[in-house]
């Protein structure tokens, strides 16, 4: 049984982050991890090896250059191998280009299960993984809050409106998983040394058959503008009353407002 | 069918229009005025085929039917044919996790533009444009779709974006999508087991008052004090990922990154720190409110109102001081 993780490299959560003039992630300006939800990712694929049902786990990340240290991040907990699929047409991909990259690597690792993590930290579009899945022509097992393979078959516990549905299908698939998962584990330092010794590969759109023209230059969508939130004025205060006054002084807040 | 019609997801839930769907009408009905073409529903799951005429009242010109499952892996089929053969300016989906499976699946099989979650969007100069919160809310960004890029342009919409359009007339001409009995992987999953819950739960992102409570409310008790308080305000009970993970309330209450992105017109926040992770799903609701005993709290930073003190004082004053306010 082989396992494909996808992973992305994503500025750190609360990090500083910025956008450059050119409208990019400043990449420069913000400490890189890997994509947290990803983790939870790994953490269900390394179960499987130490189980016994998983052969082979490989990481799989489009991106810069330096997202080659996100990879050796993941082997660092565990896991095979890695490929890096890296190319200067693929600067400023958007959330299609991404996908037909991955699956086009996926294609050629051909995995049991694909995981990956239900959204980027980043952008949050959660339409990778189904996209995916379409282009490949295989199932998605989404929002896995649950993960059990078996035989020639995956299924994960996905909630619904008011429970939960266990979704199955035949192998291969393609599965997204929440942090309902487990605890990603951390890695070991006898980890981290052995993963530097782990093969990882670049991989270029020509390994892959792809060129610039048919992924449209890299991408279908720009980014046009970026700018900060809107300033939020400091809260009103309220503090070291009664609960009864402070009841009073909520109350006369949400009346001025006339959300009662 | 023209290339300046809107076309929007409808979901149906046992025989009426969900909220996304009647938002969503709105929304494409807004959009289809200044492109001048027509808001199109694509309606699926049960009730859709009775129900979809009744969305030309909520904005809808017409209403391609394609059938009674609400399963995107299903609905992916038929959507993918009516979405080719409509050739709309744009596609608007719930950013709803059925909603970005169905989204996913047509950006994927169609090769079309991916917008999303979007808080805005709107045509300048004849372009779609889109306005979504990047990097967790750091940024705010405006995207297009690029020149000669396929449409339509998918675009995930969070909730209470658009306001249903009531008390409307008319009715939407209806269609049926073709059936399209080609063999797709994505149907391969199916249903093994369902579990419903033992209680119904709420759907937060149609709520307009939310009280959320998080690891300092203690006890699943002390979610009962929280709900006395949103039943006198009509509203639902939230929690912050440390209340769900406690097992006080189901999942389904979750609020945040990988719960529900909420959009009320007000949000209490009772015993939540405010982590980035809970704040990426309720930092754009109208007015919040946060009750917590400690002055450092980083909900502070974007509250509106922040009231330090003991919970378990101050929101069993609240409920009774609203009550005797009306008059109970
Ligand atoms: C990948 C990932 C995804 C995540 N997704 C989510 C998500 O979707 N939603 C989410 O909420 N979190 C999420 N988290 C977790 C998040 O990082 C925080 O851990 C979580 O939000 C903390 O919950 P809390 O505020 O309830 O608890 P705490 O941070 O422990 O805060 C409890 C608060 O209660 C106050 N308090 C205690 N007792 C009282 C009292 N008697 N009266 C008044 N105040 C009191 C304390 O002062 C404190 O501020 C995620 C984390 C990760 C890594
Ligand atoms: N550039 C990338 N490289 C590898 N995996 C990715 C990449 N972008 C997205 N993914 C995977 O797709 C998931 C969902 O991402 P998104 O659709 O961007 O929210 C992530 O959690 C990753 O597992």
């Amino acid at each position: 049984m082989k396992i494909v993780v996808c992973i992305k490299q994503v500025p750190a959560t609360g990090a500083d982050k910025r956008y450059t003039d050119d409208l990019r992630l400043d990449r420069a300006s913000a400490e890189a991890i890997i994509n947290p939800l990803d983790e939870y990712a790994i953490e269900q694929a390394l179960r499987l090896a130490d189980d016994g049902v998983a052969d082979v786990i490989t990481y799989l990340t489009m991106g810069p250059e330096s997202a080659s240290e996100a990879l050796r991040r993941a082997l660092a907990m565990g896991g095979d191998d890695a490929v890096l699929v890296s190319d200067p047409g693929l600067a400023g991909s958007d959330e299609w280009v991404t996908a037909r990259v991955l699956a086009a690597a996926l294609d050629r690792l051909a995995p049991d299960v694909a995981l990956m993590g239900m959204a980027s930290d980043d952008a949050r579009g959660s339409l990778v993984p189904g996209a995916v899945a379409a282009m490949r022509d295989v199932p998605l097992l989404s929002y896995g809050a649950e993960l059990r393979v078996a035989g020639n078959e995956a299924r994960v516990r996905r909630l619904s409106s008011d429970g939960f549905d266990w979704i199955a299908a035949p192998l291969p698939v393609v599965a997204s998983l929440t942090d309902q998962v487990g605890e990603p584990r951390y890695a070991s330092l006898k980890g981290i040394m052995a993963a530097k010794r782990k093969p990882l590969e670049t991989w270029t759109l020509a390994d892959l058959g792809l060129s610039a023209a048919e992924l449209h230059g890299g991408a279908l969508t720009r980014v046009t503008g970026a700018r900060p939130p809107e300033a939020k004025p400091p809260a009103e205060r309220v503090e070291n009353v009664t609960p009864t006054e402070a009841a009073a002084r909520i109350a006369d807040w949400m009346a001025a407002r006339k959300l009662i | 069918m023209s290339t300046n019609d809107i076309l929007f997801l409808a979901e149906f839930d046992a025989g009426q229009a969900t909220r996304s769907a009647l938002e969503l009408a709105a929304g494409a009905a807004a959009l289809a005025a200044q492109s001048g073409g027509e808001a199109v529903a694509l309606a699926y799951g049960p009730g859709a085929a009775d129900g979809a005429a009744g969305l030309g009242a909520h904005g809808a010109a017409r209403c391609v039917v394609l059938g009674d499952e609400r399963r995107p892996a299903v609905v992916h089929a038929p959507a993918a044919t009516a979405v080719a053969r409509e050739g709309a300016l744009a596609l608007l989906a719930p950013a709803t996790p059925n909603g970005r499976d169905l989204a996913a699946a047509l950006v994927g099989s169609l090769g079309l533009p991916a917008f999303g979650p979007v808080r805005a969007v709107r045509l300048v100069d004849g372009t779609l444009e889109t306005e979504q919160a990047t990097l967790q809310g750091a940024v705010i960004t405006t995207s297009r779709p690029n020149e000669g890029a396929p449409s339509p342009s998918v675009v995930l919409v969070l909730a209470n974006t658009f306001t249903p359009i009531e008390g409307g007339t008319g009715s939407a001409a209806v269609s049926t999508a073709p059936t399209d009995d080609g063999e797709s992987g994505l149907a391969r999953a199916t249903i093994a087991e369902s579990q419903p819950a033992e209680a119904t739960v709420v759907n937060l992102e149609e709520a307009t008052v939310i009280v959320a409570g998080g690891r300092g409310v203690g006890s699943q008790e002390g979610f009962g004090v929280l709900q006395e308080l949103a039943d006198v305000l009509g509203g639902a009970v939230g929690a912050s990922r440390a209340a769900a993970d406690a097992g006080w309330v189901p999942y389904q209450l979750q609020i945040g990154q990988t719960g529900k992105v909420v959009k009320p017109s007000l949000y209490i926040a009772v015993g939540i720190s405010g982590a980035i992770q809970h704040r990426v799903g309720m930092q754009s609701a109208e007015h919040v409110i946060a009750i917590n005993r400690d002055p450092d709290a980083p909900i502070g930073e974007f509250a509106d109102l922040f009231v330090v003190g003991d919970l378990f004082g101050v929101v069993p004053a609240l409920t009774d001081e609203l009550r005797r306010r009306r008059g109970e």
